[in-house]
């Protein structure tokens, strides 16, 4: 079901005499629509996306300078000639930054692309906040 | 040394030069065009000239500084620096461009429907970048310093370069706008990246092993240079702050912080990056919130690249300076017993061994380069901020676009003319002995990541992903974390007690200040009520209306040209 709400139009785009340019509005045709309970419903399940992986990046990234501090092995073995504390924050810390992005950001595509855009109906049914915080 | 070093520094500013002008022949002379290229930057394109901007001289001289001064500690900075835009990635990217304003304090303001929002946010933003400024105008003294050696008109060859860097980006973004800044970053970018590949390539060819040149450091403790009372120079050896009495190795933590210190630096660099205007303002530029998204993703990954390498190369120049000292008779004013006095030097240092004047010469430019593109987009924030936040919605409303463009580029003038007058003032030989030594540019840009992860970053964090969050409240946070990570790192540089991990923890406030400023953003905002149109902002902000729409015209657009 798509809502026949409409949304007023979006604010003009040109620059005026007093005015400058407004950067590009989102613009809401017929066929470019999210409902507020749509939104609402993926910007909750983004924002658990969001709050995960952020506590994997912050746990992994962490666990670094906390192993040196709890296991002596981390900075007296050998791996290479380097310790395992020089190795990861050297190099292995950068590879998990780009995988947990690289994975975040394929999943907040997928959750938007299923959501949004017309693909699941019922979603116009669910509850949505009133503003006032509750979230 | 002046005549290959004045070579390429002409060489440089003649492509730097020509590359914006004819970017900016090709723009329209609207402020959408000149702040935010049309809204039309590719996705590769903007994660380079986001590189460009991001990698500024705390990257290219100052990482490679702090590794080669403090070993495993210093490498907290390349990790911090690389990781502050995973965060980016997840929570402020694509919100960010959705919604789609100019500015981080245009952003604010219309999330809040709040004039005062835009006005504190402006200040903060604005001291933010005046902080991320001084260091990079320190870098071009620097760098000047020692790829040319001398002065010009009276000046000493730390403060030409101060006055002639400062001057010609200045210059360029004025003329220039966006697009210019955004061509010239992404290419810049390129550059520096080349510049560390030749090399790590050169220095690794001719026989340095990663491995064993690590573990040949902690043979023996780490030494620094040391000014003795009667004005000689002598190597000292580097206290350990994790075990009393024990001192410092390289490739060991606890050569510069304590237990709080690591967790400290790295909070402050990531929950930094999220707030720095000149990164957030790119986001702008993408086409769509996806892209933006991706756009960041790209980011983490050539930036990662960038510090492993800046990382490598500063371990290179510990293991090989001392050996190159006995031989090449221009180090010795450069070092002590063969340690450099300025770790900035590293880097330069290293492609001198290894290349002559000619390799110092592209290293060096690699330097400005990383110097000039920072400078370039801080000044494009900075003019974005007051041209259109504060010119035209409150000092001019009936200003003409033309006007209001003017008022930008005279902000432009001024941010400039201060960073660089404080960098004069701010002579890194006067402050060898105190707390911000060594890696003293890197540690002057931590303290813009520590103003922006304190202050913007938890109000910005709470206006994309929590509905509560009300003008009141954004105003509080604003001002209490701005307020509190100013004095701290008050208290720490007032301190004069040398490197201790007090001075560290006060230096780096974030993980104070952040958790501050949120709670009070949330505390306020419950005295104060969400903008009546909330919903309107939400669909606005996390609905992807607008980039199917983007997305469906761009396939028209490319079927109409088959």
């Amino acid at each position: 079901m798509r809502h026949s709400l409409r949304r007023g139009s979006a604010p003009p785009t040109g620059a005026s005499a007093g005015r400058p340019a407004e950067p590009t509005e989102p613009t809401d045709s017929a066929d470019d629509f999210d409902t507020t309970a749509e939104v609402d419903a993926t910007f909750r399940t983004q924002r658990r996306v969001a709050v995960g992986y952020f506590v994997v990046f912050l746990a992994v990234t962490l666990a670094v300078p906390t192993l040196t501090l709890v296991l002596g092995w981390w900075s007296t073995g050998r791996i290479a000639g380097m310790s395992p504390n020089f190795v990861m924050a050297a190099g292995g810390l950068y590879v998990v930054f780009f995988l947990v992005a690289q994975a975040a950001s394929s999943l907040a595509d997928a959750v938007e692309d299923r959501m949004l855009g017309g693909g699941d109906e019922h979603l116009d049914a669910l509850p949505h906040d009133d503003g006032t915080g509750s979230t | 040394m002046a005549a290959p070093g004045a070579t390429a520094l002409v060489a440089l500013l003649v492509v730097t030069a020509g590359i914006t002008v004819a970017a900016r022949l090709r723009a329209r002379s609207t402020a959408l065009d000149y702040y935010l290229a049309g809204q039309r930057v590719g996705i590769v394109t903007n994660a380079c000239a986001i590189c460009g901007d991001y990698l500024s001289a705390a990257s290219f001289l100052g990482v490679a500084a702090a590794v080669y001064s403090s070993g495993l500690d210093g490498l907290w900075y390349a990790a911090g620096f690389a990781a502050g835009f995973v965060p980016v990635a997840l929570f402020t990217a694509a919100p960010l461009r959705r919604f789609g304003q100019h500015s981080l304090p245009d952003f604010l303001a219309s999330r809040f429907d709040s004039e005062r929002v835009r006005a504190v946010a402006v200040v903060v933003v604005e001291l933010v970048i005046l902080a991320y400024l001084v260091p990079q105008a320190v870098g071009s003294g620097l760098t000047w310093s020692l790829l040319v050696g001398e002065g010009i008109g009276g000046l000493s060859p730390y403060a030409t370069g101060v006055v002639v860097v400062s001057t010609g980006v200045a210059g360029l973004v004025i003329v220039g706008g966006m697009r210019g800044t955004t061509w010239n970053p992404a290419l810049q970018f390129l550059l520096l990246l080349a510049t560390l590949v030749w090399l790590t390539v050169v220095v690794v060819g001719a026989g340095f092993s990663y491995g064993g040149a690590v573990a040949d450091l902690d043979e023996a403790p780490l030494t620094a240079p040391v000014v003795r009372a009667d004005g000689s120079e002598e190597l000292a050896t580097v206290t350990h702050q994790l075990d009393e009495g024990a001192p410092a190795r390289f490739g060991e933590a606890g050569a510069r912080y304590d237990r709080l210190g690591q967790f400290s630096l790295v909070l402050a660099l990531v929950l930094g990056t999220a707030g720095l205007p000149h990164v957030v303002n790119r986001f702008f530029t993408s086409p769509s919130g996806r892209a933006a998204r991706r756009t960041t993703v790209w980011v983490v990954g050539l930036a990662g690249a960038f510090y492993a390498l800046a990382v490598l190369l500063g371990t290179a120049a510990r293991t090989i300076v001392p050996g190159a000292a006995v031989d090449h008779d221009w180090l010795a004013p450069l070092t002590v017993d063969g340690v450099l006095r300025v770790p900035e030097h590293a880097m330069l240092v290293l492609g001198r061994i290894y290349g002559g004047t000619g390799g110092l010469a592209v290293v060096a430019t690699g330097a400005l380069v990383a110097i000039l593109s920072t400078i370039g987009g801080l000044l494009l924030a900075a003019a974005s901020s007051w041209g259109q936040d504060i010119y035209a919605r409150h000092v001019n409303p009936r200003a003409t676009e033309r006007q209001a463009l003017r008022a930008g580029q005279a902000a432009v003038i001024v941010a400039t003319t201060a960073a660089a007058a404080a960098a004069l003032v701010l002579r890194p030989d006067d402050l060898a002995d105190t707390v911000i030594a060594p890696s003293l540019v890197a540690t002057m840009v931590t303290w813009a990541f520590c103003l922006a992860g304190s202050s913007l970053t938890p109000v910005l964090l709470l206006a994309i992903w929590w509905r509560g969050t009300t003008a009141r409240g954004a105003v509080a946070g604003l001002v209490v974390g701005a307020v509190a990570a100013v004095a701290l790192i008050g208290f720490g540089l007032a301190s004069d007690e040398g490197i201790n991990p007090r001075a560290s923890l006060l230096l780096t406030p974030t993980i104070v200040a952040a958790p501050l400023a949120g709670v009070v953003t949330v505390v306020a905002s419950r005295r104060g009520a969400p903008p009546a149109d909330l919903d309107r902002i939400w669909r606005r902000m996390h609905g992807t209306a607008a980039d199917r729409h983007a997305e469906r015209l761009a396939e028209l657009t490319l079927e109409s040209t088959r």
